[in-house]
């Protein structure tokens, strides 16, 4: 069966999510149950009809899925579980569209909860943080025998390489996270919403330079959820089905670094021109970029809006640096992005909370920060993957 | 000597040969007997052609920048003192890229491009570090 036969088979029918803030003092597995409770909520289905479960980010930070379905009485066909990396959102929830096409479970519920103000200093790059230190390297290039350490350092090591390869500057990066805070204004479950200017982002302390403290996502607490069914069954639900259209995996080998697209020269990748080309996600869905009403991206650090643009083909490599001036991310611009407010702004939940606003964009549910007539929607990250998510 | 504190490796089979060529002031890394394709990290095979012959070969300890960062913030108490410090992408005159600190060098000096060779920092009796020094001999 060629991949594309999976286009359209399944659906987000309901997506939900927890308060998000910093030091909620609530525990992962109570914060996964109130996303999960709302999501299942706003598809109109109860706790007998789920029988799927898939998490992407467990212990130490988050809720694990086997003990959600033994704290939340759930009974599984099927469950399934990432390592702790907010890299895995499109592949859960690939794995998800794969499980209810081939019948292996009707609906299921893919999150993450996630408590980072608990676990900030023993475990994002501090001396709690084995993965650093795991064999082979830590999965954002950390190497903590020589200090360097954290997922940040390794997109300040890339956004040090962009500005002197093209010539770009922290201060266009600063845009990225103007446009993010703008959107977040508009968003009541933001954590971040007071205005910044470019001269703010500028006077922000470094904490891995070239990255300024308003270049990094939030440090939070909350859990967000999806739930994907079969699109039959999705269509007799509560709301307006949103169709996963495309689906790429996730890219991995020595051309690969987290941060940035082939042929950009850092870890052991080659250097050259990397031209996006035809890309399966686009194949898959039938669309092209110029089609989309919106872009989502994985903004754990601003500058991974910048490669993730020019992976996915919206820009030319060294292009993305002008392309994110004058408004053209924002809301009313020609490519609007994160429109949520992002990880910079809204909350970090390790991109679920993305997928919240991507599908209520496109049931033309965002109120004040409604896309008109939003129709196609992309999730495309700088690491690789993607999701077309299209308008029931 | 004073006691060190900052993270040590984590040397295993695969990386041992590295680590005790380091001691023995040699720079050592992993290059295919048959297609020569060098490569880092250490790993069983060749990952060019998959050939399981391979040999520990010496480098020149030569190389350029290929970026750089400052840490502003410690991530572990170890380093607190000596925020804010350097690390390093140097790409090596044969090819693979390590990760290190530049010593010799104000961090206002550090430039992608410039050339770059190793100092061997014996951190512990059984640790020796590759950290780089501007080529010729740093300006502190």
């Amino acid at each position: 069966m060629p991949a594309w036969d999976l286009k359209d088979q399944a659906a987000v029918s309901g997506v939900g999510h927890s308060p998000y803030g910093k030091r909620l003092n609530r525990s992962t597995i109570d914060l996964a149950g109130e996303a999960i409770r709302n999501a299942l909520d706003d598809a109109g289905l109860t706790r007998d009809d789920l029988d799927g479960l898939i998490v992407s980010f467990g212990t130490p930070i988050g809720a694990d899925a086997d003990t959600l379905a033994y704290a939340l009485g759930l009974k599984l066909r099927m469950y399934n579980q990432t390592w702790a990396h907010g890299r895995f959102t499109a592949t859960c929830i690939q794995n998800a569209a794969m499980a209810v096409s081939a019948g292996l479970a009707n609906h299921v519920a893919c999150l993450a909860s996630v408590s980072f103000s608990g676990f900030r200093k023993p475990m994002m790059g501090g001396a709690g943080d084995n993965e650093g230190a795991r064999e082979g390297g830590g999965g954002h290039g950390e190497d903590p025998v020589y200090g360097m350490t954290s997922p940040g350092a390794g997109a300040a090591l890339v956004a040090q390489k962009y500005f002197h390869r093209y010539g770009a500057t922290s201060r266009q990066l600063a845009s990225v996270a103007v446009a993010f805070r703008k959107h977040a204004a508009l968003n009541p479950a933001a954590l971040m919403r007071e205005p910044i200017t470019v001269e703010d982002h500028q006077n922000s302390r470094y904490v891995c330079e070239p990255l300024h403290l308003l270049d990094y996502c939030q440090i939070n607490d909350g859990a967000a959820c999806v739930i994907v069914s079969r699109s039959d069954r999705a269509r007799d639900l509560k709301k307006k089905p949103v169709y996963i259209s495309g689906m790429q995996g996730l890219p991995a080998g020595r051309e690969e670094f987290i941060w940035t697209h082939p042929g950009f020269g850092t870890s052991q990748q080659k250097v050259f021109d990397y031209k996006p080309d035809l890309q399966p996600v686009y194949q898959m869905a039938g669309v092209t970029q110029k089609e989309m009403s919106a872009f989502f991206t994985y903004d754990a650090f601003a500058i991974l809006v910048w490669t993730a643009l020019e992976r996915w083909g919206y820009c030319k490599p060294g292009e993305a640096a002008a392309f994110t001036q004058d408004g053209r991310i924002e809301l009313g611009g020609a490519l609007p992005i994160n429109t949520n407010g992002g990880l910079i702004s809204e909350a970090h939940v390790m991109g679920w909370n993305h997928q919240v606003e991507i599908v209520r964009q496109l049931r033309g549910e965002c109120g004040p920060r409604q896309i008109a007539n939003a129709q196609l929607i992309q999730w495309g990250n700088a690491y690789g993957d993607s999701l077309i998510y299209r308008k029931g | 000597m004073a006691e060190y504190k900052k993270p040590l490796p984590a040397i295993s089979s695969l990386s041992e040969p590295y680590w005790t060529g380091l001691k023995h002031r040699d720079l050592k890394l992993q290059r295919c007997n048959d297609c020569q394709t060098l490569w880092y990290p250490p790993g069983p095979f060749c990952p060019g052609c998959w050939s399981r012959t391979f040999t520990w070969q010496n480098l020149s300890g030569r190389g350029k920048v290929n970026s750089w960062v400052i840490f502003h913030q410690a991530y572990f108490s170890s380093v607190k003192d000596e925020i804010p410090y350097n690390v390093a992408e140097v790409e090596l005159e044969e090819g693979p890229r390590l990760l290190t600190n530049l010593v010799g060098i104000d961090n206002a000096d550090i430039k992608i491009g410039m050339p770059v060779e190793i100092v061997f920092d014996d951190v512990t009796e059984e640790v020796t570090l590759a950290k780089f020094r501007p080529l010729g001999g740093g300006s502190k």
